[in-house]
């Protein structure tokens, strides 16, 4: 399958880069699971917009990679193909995890197996997607860089949608340089998907001053403003990551930024939210699986009068049935005013935080202006944690105990409230745990459209790892 | 790998029959015994675009099964929905013919439910903001009603159609065509401001009528272009309405009517005996003439609304609702009054141009320097009949005005008879490509019209004939049509009938 151009002719910016695809993104030449078995042998008929961006590009694809099924999950470890194991626990102690899989850490979800390809170096980079920090999330525990940028930014033409209004292409590399060559790639229009940022909006986006220039390389961050939300300290936080984030802060004062306390006061309320409007879409999104078509039907309970699908829908694994009742549920006649509207009313409570916050305006509505709010509190990025700790052990992500079933979403508390805002973050790899010795990232985020600032501030925080 | 698909055979079907039992029943007699019926309309108009309205597929009728197919129609994953323009366009120039109000913005929904011909589990609709709101059909004497009344529209909504279920080919299976998954339809609901069958009967045809002058719509309730549902509740005059229940899925006017009157018969015989009507969905069943219940409230479908994510709200600006107003064709009451007027033809006759999408532009240029009486005529009896004889649709017509004019001409410089008129147009309907006077020419069908000639002739028979001639003197009139005959034979019926009447009046009176 591997290509090589034996010519010797230039093929492209990413000729001969071998790139992994998480297994969502739709390859004709490889199946595509979603890591579930209802789409245990399925191959699309076609390519997804950014695979075929990167192949013109001259890139290769080595493989497709496992993730939680159909997105769904922090650790990876709701894959029907078997979870995700941390390569970084590979590396520390071999023998030990051959006698107890348990003992061995996840990689994170849902993009674990993007992040561990990358952190194990099987290839360049990865593609993930990020619906709720399912690409910054693994990044941090396997110590590489996971970018998620602005919601419409690259094309999810052939992205299976878990939750399409929080779905971004993701990108898993070990240095932000790196990210930035595939983001350069991708980042573009596609006619295909109604939801990408149109040229119009784009060109007013880069009309609009950002604090750093595209590519930008420079060190010096003087006059660039970094808010630290105060709602991010969440008590869950571990010491470890608490040290790395005021080490993280202090780094990039030294290079010149200056650094504000923020606020986002409807921080709290993004967890109900997202899990509310990602299940809703999931829940709809995922009804096309009915047996019909994908995965099988048995014969025998074909007759059962009025349930002429529930049968066929017990191929889906625990997690995704669990998420299907939730989102079905939250959809009805009866709850759809008590719980879906009032998710979405909190979203656009969560994106106007951070348009009171960001400096830039938010390009798809530049002209609204909050008076309130001085200019000089405003900020060009804000630096958070992405973890509440480092990775967890198989076995307490795989209980069952119900106490567990609400802390397994917590763990995404820091990362959903900039995918519902649809704004740009970045997880960077900052430092190991002093307790565990497991990596730590630490998390960018921009105003809508401003990826430049991001990833030059990113450039700058990587140099400091620890 | 999904175009023939085995599933269950629990999925019952309405037994499809054309014999229609036509018991006479006058919703008339009920408003005389105090009872009114309240009746609403929502019907489906197929969007007449060539393109899908989420996909670059092409529309289509009749093609071979899955042929118009995209990875799209079929729900395939990674999909994404894109809107078709032209399908906004249609739409918006509907409801401003209605005059409805076009919302500046609205979106998108999806709406959830199992069946094998949905391959995504759920449709694309309009719920929660519509495209418009508003609007009315006027009905007048002009359509065929005693007095006016105005039927509000409640709301416009684009939405996708569904695939066919295709039942009974193979008992227990059921086939999947997925050709009309994704094509856009326009859902036009009406307020309950109907009153009777032929008010509702009347609204659908001037509905028909205004979308295929428009060209939004083919609006063919019997290919399926256009579908029906109707409301209907009854109650006693001066008391608030009653329970309505929804009949689904007619396919004809004659059965949209036909069911609103046996619905209303059995609601009123339900109330006299003293039974409520619970609110549900039926079906009509075409043979026994009755409807029957298909689906109670408490087992309906919740739809778990969702606005879709995928597409962005539907924006419409003033310039783009100002350039669609000025592009709408002449509608049609204003054609109406003005064909009437203009061309001094009966509101039959105009209805009759109506009917058919071009009708009224094919006689406007046909009738250009020719009497508008002759030109209609031959439009709406001869061309017509004979087109649809031989199944041709009207757009296909393959008569141009000008060989339709020719045929006229012809008649009126006497080269030929209506009679032979007919076979000429016969002659162009079967794909004949030539003006009259050439297929006149070659088939030999011209007319004798040399004065001098038929004046032998008509002398020679009546010399031949002196007993038919002293019957008619002695007041037989009725036997001067034999003689017309004898001559017609004699001529091989190209004599010009009148110039023989001449003649024969001339010799016997």
């Amino acid at each position: 399958m591997i290509y090589l151009n034996i010519v010797g002719s230039f093929n492209g910016s990413l000729d001969g880069i071998p790139i992994a695809y998480k297994d969502l993104f739709c390859t004709s030449s490889l199946p595509t699971t979603c890591g579930s078995f209802m789409l245990k042998d399925f191959k699309s008929p076609f390519n997804a917009t950014v695979v075929n961006s990167l192949e013109e590009a001259g890139a290769i694809m080595v493989g497709k990679t496992n993730m939680d099924e159909f997105g769904m999950g922090a650790a990876n470890v709701y894959s029907a193909y078997g979870p995700v194991y941390n390569p970084q626990s590979i590396l520390f102690d071999e023998n030990h995890f051959e006698e107890n899989d348990g003992e061995r850490r996840v990689a994170g979800g849902s993009s674990g197996g993007s992040a561990a390809a990358v952190a194990s170096g099987m290839c360049f980079a990865a593609l993930g997607s990020d619906t709720g920090g399912s690409v910054r999330l693994p990044a941090s525990y396997c110590g590489v860089v996971g970018f998620k940028p602005s919601y419409g930014q690259c094309s999810r033409w052939g992205l299976i949608a878990y939750a399409n209004s929080l779905d971004t292409v993701g990108i898993l590399s070990r240095t932000v340089n790196d990210a930035q060559i595939i983001y350069d790639v991708i980042s573009k229009y596609d006619v295909n998907d109604s939801t990408s940022i149109t040229p119009e909006v784009r060109s007013i986006n880069s009309s609009i001053p950002s604090f750093f220039k595209l590519n930008s390389n420079t060190n010096d961050l003087r006059g660039l403003r970094i808010g630290v939300p105060k709602e991010y300290f969440v008590s869950e936080l571990s010491e470890s990551i608490i040290d790395l984030w005021k080490k993280g802060i202090s780094y990039l004062k030294s290079h010149g930024a200056s650094i504000v306390s923020v606020s986002c006061p409807n921080t709290r309320h993004a967890l109900s939210a997202y899990y509310i409007l990602a299940l809703s879409e999931a829940s709809s999104n995922l009804a096309r699986f009915d047996g019909v078509r994908y995965g099988y039907r048995n014969e025998d309970s074909n007759q059962k009068d009025g349930l002429i699908y529930a049968d066929t829908r017990e191929i889906f694994g625990k997690e995704v049935k669990k998420r299907i009742i939730l989102g079905t549920y939250t959809l009805t006649a009866g709850s759809y005013g008590n719980y879906f509207l009032r998710a979405q009313k909190i979203r656009r409570m969560i994106k106007s935080d951070f348009d009171r916050v960001f400096k830039r305006p938010n390009p798809l509505h530049p002209i609204k202006k909050d008076l309130k709010f001085d200019d000089d509190n405003k900020v060009d990025v804000l630096i958070t944690p992405v973890a509440i700790s480092t990775a967890p052990k198989v076995e307490d992500c795989l209980t069952t105990n119900v106490n567990n079933f609400v802390n397994t979403y917590v763990n995404d508390v820091l990362v959903m409230p900039a995918s519902l805002a649809g704004i740009p973050a970045i997880s960077i790899p900052f430092g190991v745990s002093s307790i565990d010795g497991y990596p730590i990232g630490l998390q960018l985020i921009a105003q809508y459209g401003d990826e430049n600032t991001l990833l030059g501030v990113a450039k700058v925080l990587e140099k400091g790892a620890n | 790998m999904w175009s023939f698909v085995k599933i269950i055979n629990s999925y019952s079907n309405v037994a499809k029959s054309f014999r229609y039992n036509t018991k006479k029943f006058s919703t008339r007699d009920l408003h005389q015994k105090n009872w009114e019926a309240i009746i609403g309309l929502e019907i489906h108009a197929q969007i007449n675009s060539k393109k899908k309205l989420f996909s670059n597929s092409s529309t289509s009728f009749n093609e071979p099964v899955n042929t118009n197919v995209s990875v799209i129609d079929a729900a395939f994953p990674g999909t994404i929905p894109r809107a078709n323009s032209k399908c906004i366009e249609l739409t918006v120039a509907t409801s401003l013919a209605l005059s409805g109000n076009v919302q500046s913005v609205s979106f998108f929904d999806r709406k959830h439910y199992f069946y094998p011909d949905l391959p995504a589990g759920y449709q694309i609709t309009q719920h929660y903001a519509p495209i418009s709101l508003g609007g009315k059909i006027t009905l007048s004497p002009l359509d065929g009603l005693e007095y006016e009344t105005d039927v509000r529209i409640k709301q416009i909504q684009i939405e996708q159609d569904t695939g066919k279920s295709i039942h009974d080919v193979r008992p227990g299976i059921v086939l999947i065509d997925l050709n009309r998954s994704g094509t856009g339809l326009m859902e036009i609901v009406t307020e309950p401001d109907i009153r009777s069958s032929k008010e509702a009967g009347l609204t659908v045809r001037k509905l028909q009528t205004l979308l295929r002058t428009l060209g939004s719509s083919d609006g063919n309730m019997e290919e399926g272009s256009l579908r029906c549902d109707v409301n209907v509740s009854v109650h006693e005059a001066g008391t608030p309405f009653g329970t309505r229940c929804e009949i689904k899925n007619l396919n004809s006017i004659k059965f949209l009517m036909a069911a609103i009157d046996v619905e209303i018969e059995r609601q009123i015989a339900e109330l006299k005996k003293g039974r409520a009507i619970s609110q549900e969905t039926r079906g009509y069943d075409v043979t026994a003439n009755k409807t029957f219940r298909l689906r109670t409230k408490e087992t309906s479908t919740d739809y778990r609304y969702m606005p879709e994510p995928d597409l962005p709200s539907l924006i419409i600006t003033e310039d783009y609702l100002t350039r669609i107003y000025n592009t709408l064709p002449e509608l049609p009451d204003d054609r109406k009054r003005r064909l009437m007027n203009q061309y001094n033809i009966s509101l039959h006759d105009v209805m009759s141009l109506m009917h058919e999408g071009g009708g009224v532009e094919y006689f406007e240029e046909a009738t250009k320097n020719r009497n508008p009486h002759h030109v209609v005529n031959w439009i709406t009896h001869e061309l017509y009949g004979l087109l649809n004889i031989n199944n041709i649709k009207f757009n296909n017509n393959p008569v141009t005005t000008q060989q339709l004019g020719s045929i006229i001409d012809s008649i009126e410089t006497g080269d030929i008879s209506a009679k032979i008129g007919k076979k000429v147009l016969l002659q162009m309907v079967s794909g004949d490509k030539r003006l009259s006077s050439d297929i006149i020419q070659e088939k030999g069908w011209k007319q004798l019209t040399n004065m001098n000639e038929l004046e032998i002739i008509c002398k020679n028979i009546l010399s031949q004939n002196p007993e038919q001639v002293q019957q008619y003197k002695q007041g037989n009139k009725n036997i001067y049509r034999w003689f017309v005959g004898q001559v017609m034979k004699e001529t091989k019926s190209k004599a010009n009938p009148k110039l023989v009447n001449d003649i024969l009046t001339k010799y016997l009176d």
